[in-house]
């Protein structure tokens, strides 16, 4: 430990605090790194047009793929759609999520507790995939849902391949990561302080309101802003359950890649949406503060 | 928690358990049927889809690789993922959002471009071919989850704990590995195990990153469901999650479930 | 057999040009025989679809050629469309491409053949013995052998068509078919029959297809569903739709699994494609040699047959025995008068304009 030490001292000398935050960014900062290099690569494919005589991409650069993107109504009608899902299963997952995870921290029998983390984690091992056809099985015209329905008497609904198919099968997907991140944040607030507002009258939705969700707010923007971008570049829910008539962003940019060989096209649509993203959690950061990661740090201030 | 409250959350909570379950359940009985077709209630009660995938050694090799690339992501986003989650939450940082975002640059691309991109990437370095260029791979697309599983458990570390280690003559790398570390520990291993699993099961970014020779189990299953679904492909699944719910309570009994709820 | 004497006749050929080289060298002539089958891989990689298509492959060629060349054969499963820009991005940086053979439709393959990643296979000796479906549209030469072709066929369940089958895509505009007809998301397949059903003329492809777009709007009021072949099995077998204009083998694999399918060519006629096998270029002298065996050996009767049954296509050799129940089957065409009523567009006009009937097909079904 001593030598350890004294290497530190040596390549770290006096003063280097300043930049220790900086030095443990650097292994992240370069492993995201590697991405960015695949950006260039895209970025340079999106100024390139392909010519269908000989598929191969032009030599020169310019923004016709932007152009042609950004004046299709289809673009808006996908973008829109992908924006919109992205909200609503951000909002319902939280509401959703909120629950479990205080039930899942709050609960006095351990039993309950490794029921809801298994409950939480198996999912993860059908892929999504798979899962989407469980779905399949279970929502279809000739699903257990509308088998039960046809006992009643009731006409087989079509819960399949529509827009609400796509956007619950997408919170069924969001739900376990959105579970984990808020939970350590829940971890986080006493218990007592609940007690306390409970002694002072605060009935239970007053408690929630005004004590228990300011405390989570940092977790539930963490779990927002982690759902949310999840959902916006998704592939595989709207492929499976929208039926081919609820695409978002990223289907069109799997078109344009795998299926019309418009690598160039297909980029410009993926720069679009990378922007589009990093915008919305600029905005979401700049509103709603840092979330998880600047919990305590403001009144604990380190150095 | 009162009454209506109680009521509420767990109205809430069963739905939840109901809707997480339900396809695996549903995978479950179809991996049963003894008919050609995936189909629940299944169609009589056989294990020949069983049978059929037991003597499978492509399925078993691909099992393997994906363990293989599962841990490499750990080994990559442990460190890089550690380090940082500590950094974001316990330092003030000029340009902080400007990193956050840069950061989240993984969930913002679509997996397809980030798929196309590393594989631009890793082809002109001439390394696709092995399994390690996959696994940095999947630590890639998902490091933030290392980061925010870490940074949530660091936020809540007592920075009197770090000065008090300092002023008893402890140096910096003392005062990291004997205090900072292990106040995070919950954070790490509750990231490394969402690594762990989440690259286990990644088939987006793989698929442009494997050759025939070193698939891994998702894409398999990805690319066989591509052409048909049949009741072996239930079957799989069902080992795989076997394999996976053996694993969480194997773990269990090291170190408990609780340590992703509770930091120590 | 044919693969054997090919092989024979190819060793000497290549034998008695190295003979030159052996005069000059001075070495024994028959260590040179030998040594100049040019050296075996341990593998080749196929891409193949899975499923009941790799299965009748593996059958019919695959382990035939194994059983006679002792190379193994990998399958690669994964997807045409999505094989294509690894192989691309591999021939482009100048690395070893990730399958030594691509089982790929035509119009696909003639994309990678315009850009010049495909071999040329002109000089396989067993294309002599092919029909003329064999060889590629629009292309120089054969740059991809095609081995088979398929037809887009309007399929069915009977139990939903009580009066007897559909004749024409404008029976599955009866509002009792709402939501109960499907696609593939692209509408590939029935651009061809969609603009005759509008109203227009093949001619009019690919300069004047308001009919197809105009028929295809009417259809989306019919909400139906988009899918990708294993999706059309899939909903045939759960109920979920009564008619689909998808490719024959698709309705047929969901017939042998036990659930009632037909299908039919309506009077709008039905687009009939060809799937062939191709070699992306930047392997080594070796790998090339016995990809291309594999390709030739493709192309012989016997290996056609097995893999054709499993399949139920017509193949590109003169003389096959029809699977069970399909000859004279409309998706089993193998005389003149039976494409007569089988729409046959260029592959080089698919290619070209097919990311604008795609887009535009998508616009209307997505708006």
């Amino acid at each position: 430990m001593d030598a350890l030490e004294g290497v530190f001292a040596v390549a770290w000398p006096k003063g280097g605090g300043k930049l220790t935050p900086y030095l443990l960014l650097v292994p992240a900062i370069s492993v995201v790194g590697l991405l960015v290099i695949g950006l260039v690569y895209i970025g340079d494919s999106s100024l390139r047009t392909l010519d269908r005589t000989t598929f191969l991409f032009s030599e020169n650069y310019s923004l016709e793929n932007y152009r042609r993107a950004l004046s299709e109504g289809f673009t808006y009608t996908i973008i829109w759609r992908s924006l919109f899902g992205a909200f609503v299963v951000t909002i319902i997952t939280l509401i959703l999520a909120f629950p479990y995870a205080y039930m899942m921290v709050r609960t006095r029998s351990a039993l309950v507790r490794k029921a809801l983390l298994i409950a939480l984690f198996l999912p993860f091992f059908i892929g999504q995939v798979v899962r989407a056809y469980g779905w399949l099985i279970i929502l279809g015209n000739q699903g257990i849902i509308n088998d039960a329905l046809g006992l009643i008497g009731i006409e087989p609904l079509r819960l399949l391949f529509n827009y609400p198919a796509v956007i619950f099968g997408l919170v069924q997907y969001m739900l376990p990561f959105a579970v984990l991140m808020l939970a350590p944040a829940l971890t986080a607030i006493p218990e007592e302080m609940e007690a306390a507002a409970g002694s002072l009258g605060a009935d239970w939705f007053q408690t929630l309101l005004h004590v228990v969700l300011p405390m989570a707010k940092p977790g539930l923007i963490g779990s927002g802003i982690v759902v949310l971008t999840l959902t916006l570049t998704d592939f595989a829910m709207p492929a499976i359950l929208g039926g081919g008539t609820q695409d978002f962003i990223a289907n069109a940019i799997y078109d344009q890649f795998f299926r019309t060989s418009d690598q160039g096209f297909g980029s410009a649509l993926t720069i679009i949406l990378v922007a589009t993203g990093s915008l919305v959690v600029g905005i979401a950061l700049a509103t709603f503060g840092a979330g998880t990661l600047a919990l305590g740090k403001s009144e604990n201030e380190v150095r | 928690m009162g009454r209506t409250q109680t009521v509420l959350f767990r109205v809430m909570v069963t739905f939840a358990v109901v809707m997480l379950s339900a396809p695996t359940l549903v995978v479950l009985g179809a991996s049963v049927t003894s008919g050609n077709i995936i189909q629940f209630p299944p169609d009589g009660f056989s294990l020949r889809w069983y049978n059929a995938i037991v003597g499978e050694q492509t399925l078993r090799e691909a099992f393997i690789r994906s363990v293989q690339v599962a841990i490499i992501c750990v080994l990559v986003s442990l460190p890089a993922g550690t380090l940082a989650g500590i950094a974001l939450a316990r330092y003030r940082i000029r340009g902080e959002k400007l990193i956050q975002v840069y950061l989240l640059l993984p969930f913002t691309i679509p997996l397809i471009g980030s798929g196309i991109g590393l594989m631009l990437a890793f082809g002109q370095a001439g390394v696709l071919g092995s399994l390690w260029p996959i696994g940095i791979a999947t630590a890639t697309i998902n490091l933030p989850f290392m980061i925010w599983a870490v940074s949530s458990s660091a936020a809540s570390l007592d920075p009197d704990l770090e000065l008090a280690a300092m002023s008893c003559g402890a140096g910096p790398v003392q005062t990291f590995f004997s205090v900072t570390l292990p106040a995070v520990t919950p954070g790490v291993i509750t990231g490394s195990l969402l690594m762990f699993i989440l690259s286990l099961n990644e088939f987006l970014v793989s698929l442009l990153l494997v050759d025939a020779r070193i698939v891994t189990l998702p894409v398999q299953i990805y690319n066989s469901i591509r052409s048909i679904i049949t009741p072996d492909l239930a079957a799989v699944s069902v080992v795989f999650i076997a394999v996976a719910l053996s694993a969480i309570i194997v773990l269990d009994r090291l170190v408990g479930l609780e340590v992703f709820l509770k930091s120590k | 057999m044919t693969t054997t004497k090919n092989v024979n006749r190819r060793q000497i050929l290549k034998a008695s040009a190295a003979l030159g080289a052996v005069s000059m060298g001075g070495l024994a002539a028959p260590t040179i025989l030998r040594a100049q089958e040019p050296p075996k891989p341990n593998e080749i990689i196929i891409r193949a679809w899975g499923g009941p298509w790799v299965a009748a492959l593996e059958a019919g060629v695959s382990n035939p050629f194994t059983e006679r060349t002792g190379i193994r054969v990998i399958h690669d499963l994964t997807e045409d469309n999505e094989i294509q820009p690894r192989v691309w991005a591999a021939v482009a940086q100048g690395r070893t491409p990730p399958i030594h053979i691509n089982w790929d439709t035509t119009v696909n393959a003639t994309k990678s053949a315009l850009r010049g990643v495909c071999e040329d296979l002109s000089d396989l000796p067993n294309i002599a013995g092919t029909l003329d479906l064999a060889k590629p549209v629009g292309v120089e030469g054969y740059p991809i052998v095609n081995t088979y072709g398929y037809v887009y066929v309007l399929a069915y369940r009977p139990e939903a068509f009580p009066d007897g089958p559909p004749t024409s895509y404008h029976d599955l505009l009866d509002p009792r078919f709402r939501g109960r007809i499907a696609f593939y998301n692209d509408g590939i397949g029935f651009h061809f029959p969609a603009q005759i059903a509008g109203g227009g003329t093949l001619e009019g492809i690919p300069d004047n297809m308001g009919p197809c777009w105009e028929f295809v709007e009417r259809i989306k009021e019919q909400e139906p569903l988009l899918g990708e072949d294993p999706d059309f099995v899939n909903w045939f077998q759960n109920g979920e739709i009564d008619a689909a204009c998808t490719i024959s083998t698709n309705a047929l694999g969901a017939r042998r699994n036990g659930i009632d399918v037909a299908w039919t060519v309506p009077e709008e006629g039905a687009k009939f494609d060809t799937d062939g096998l191709w070699i992306p270029r930047g392997h080594s002298e070796g790998d090339l040699y016995w990809s291309r065996e594999y390709i030739n050996f493709a192309l012989t009767p016997e290996a056609q047959q097995v893999w054709l049954d499993g399949l139920g296509l017509p193949g590109v050799v003169p003389g096959l025995t029809p699977p069970e129940g399909l000859a004279g089957d409309p998706s089993y065409p193998t005389e003149p008068e039976d494409f007569e009523r089988l729409i046959r567009i260029s592959g080089q006009i698919q290619v070209e304009h097919e990311s604008e009937w795609f887009s535009r097909f998508k616009q209307i079904m997505q708006g």
